[in-house]
């Protein structure tokens, strides 16, 4: 499937929710969309453009624009595009419908980036800390004004 | 999964160390007389916290970092770092150096398909075929180590090139080598056809169907054992894989036994890959003339931009999305290993079957945990 083609059908079918559409080269495009239809445009992008295999999901903390992007690689089985698609979030409070009904193996990506960024996934089937200590959780280690962790063995031996 | 047990129900944990599978972590499995009934992976035992330690430390630096995050496939993690830096600098490596890292990172494959299929036997109970294989890995370990100088952790990328050229008298040992690597492999797979234990072990038993591999997100080896012929060096080529003539392995029945013939045929395309790219590769320097950098300087900045460049990890699909601020360091690293999903998948593969059959399917995934763990 063509890179231009696919574009084109995500933006005639979504065009109140997708935006910022970039075509990088013939196998990577990127797409902005809005994380009210996150669930909507993974759906068509599953069912309708072969965008079966979700390679990964992500955040990214944008401290100066006080938002976070979550990020999400869609990649096929059937053709070389991938699609990196991303929903800006508010940095004090995000949140996004969890994408784990159309990709089963969003789950642990979710959990992840929950514990490590704190975007909350609603709906999600499961969501708790998965690498992280219960102590670490609210701690969103991988944010950008995160100070370090809190040393309770060297305090102990100060 | 529900740790509620019932009258006839146990509650198993498996690890954290030793559950078939290098590198610490747990399986929670709840079984029913011998019947597996659900299951719940747990991960987190050593996170070293990679993505993290990259957004602190300069391009160069990242190299031995990214190295670590699973050691036997430390040249592929650097092709996927150093690809991505690459496009991001708008670097084009030379045609020489492009050779000679798809040599290594063929070679590093070879090694880590012979180490997870030794694993593999020494979980059902076979130590000697543990030996062999690991004997004759070491024989592959030994051309690496000559050409990068270290046995595992390499740092022997570099962005537009390779540190170094081949070493004198490479061919001839990689000859020899893969003539050693020929005739063990041979031996086993008589092996493998003929034992009966083996067969009892592993012929359908931890059936992966191509509709839930896709489903489960799963690449490499176990995906290519369902009959999927995915694979990122034919998919979405790099390198100068495209000049060079390979099949892609596949099987069909997506046992455990399609799993371990895979990796035993990639081994076999991998020494012919090797062969081709030794008699193809160009004369010419290993680095670009016109690098906009010096080639050891810790502090080079690249362009702003962002870049998600993957490769064929020997465990499947690896790859790394990179964003760059312009300043000297990555302002935001992602690595997506192919160990992750394959573990995420263990739950609904064992659901249903012998609690005996547990480690022979975790261990058939060849799963690294380090790497997932990262």
């Amino acid at each position: 499937m063509d890179a231009e083609k696919i574009i084109d059908s995500l933006s005639s079918k979504f065009p109140e929710a997708i935006s910022d559409t970039t075509t990088e080269s013939e196998r990577r495009i990127s797409a902005y969309a809005d994380a009210d239809s996150i669930v909507e445009v993974c759906q068509y992008l599953k069912e309708e453009l072969e965008f079966g295999h979700l390679c990964s999901e992500t955040a990214v903390d944008l401290i100066q624009k006080n938002e976070i992007d979550v990020v999400y690689h869609i990649g096929s089985y059937d053709h070389p595009v991938v699609l990196t698609l991303k929903a800006r979030l508010p940095r004090d409070n995000p949140q996004i419908e969890s994408v784990v009904p159309v990709y089963w193996n969003a789950n642990w990506y979710e959990r992840e980036t929950y514990e490590l960024f704190g975007v909350q996934y609603k709906n999600h089937p499961d969501l708790r800390n998965l690498v992280l200590p219960d102590e670490l959780l609210g701690d969103w280690p991988l944010r950008k004004d995160y100070e370090g962790f809190p040393q309770n063995t060297a305090k102990n031996l100060v | 999964m529900d740790t509620n047990v019932g009258p006839d129900e146990m509650l198993i944990h498996l690890g954290p160390q030793h559950v078939a599978q290098p590198g610490p972590f747990r399986l929670n499995v709840k079984v029913k007389g011998e019947t597996v009934q659900d299951s719940e992976v747990e991960i987190g035992f050593i996170h070293k916290g990679i993505e993290k330690i990259l957004e602190n430390k300069t391009y160069l630096q990242g190299i031995p970092v990214v190295d670590r995050a699973c050691y036997l496939a430390a040249l592929t993690n650097e092709e996927a770092f150093v690809g991505c830096v690459e496009k991001l600098a708008g670097v084009e490596p030379t045609e020489r150096s492009q050779y000679i890292r798809v040599i290594v990172e063929e070679l590093s494959r070879i090694q880590s398909h012979l180490l997870g299929y030794a694993e593999y036997a020494s979980f059902l109970g076979f130590v000697s075929m543990f030996m062999y294989p690991i004997a004759v890995r070491e024989k592959v370990l030994e051309l690496l180590e000559m050409t990068t100088g270290a046995r595992i952790t390499h740092s022997y990328l570099r962005f537009g090139g390779v540190r170094d050229d081949l070493p004198e008298g490479f061919e001839a040992k990689c000859k020899e080598t893969f003539d050693y690597v020929r005739k063990g492999v041979e031996e086993w797979g008589e092996l493998m056809k003929t034992d009966m234990i083996y067969r009892e072990r592993a012929v359908g038993v931890g059936v992966l169907t191509p509709d839930i591999a896709s489903d489960l997100g799963v690449s490499g080896p176990p995906l290519r054992a369902t009959g999927v012929a995915f694979d990122i060096r034919k998919d979405d080529p790099y390198l100068v894989y495209d000049d060079l003539d390979f099949k892609v392995c596949t099987e069909t029945a997506g046992d455990i036994d399609a799993r371990i013939w895979v990796r035993i045929a990639e081994i076999y395309e991998s020494m012919y890959i090797v062969e081709q790219a030794l008699d193809q590769m160009p004369s010419g320097p290993l680095f670009p003339e016109n690098l906009p950098y010096d080639r050891r300087s810790p502090v080079m900045r690249v362009p702003k931009g962002e870049v998600f460049y993957r490769v064929e990890d020997p465990r499947g699909e690896m790859g790394f999305y990179m964003i760059s601020d312009g300043s000297d360091k990555p302002y935001r690293v992602k690595i997506r290993g192919p160990v992750y999903p394959t573990m995420q998948a263990l739950p609904p593969l064992i659901k249903g079957t012998q609690l005996a059959d547990v480690v022979a399917i975790a261990g058939s995934m060849d799963a690294c945990t380090s790497e997932a763990d990262r």
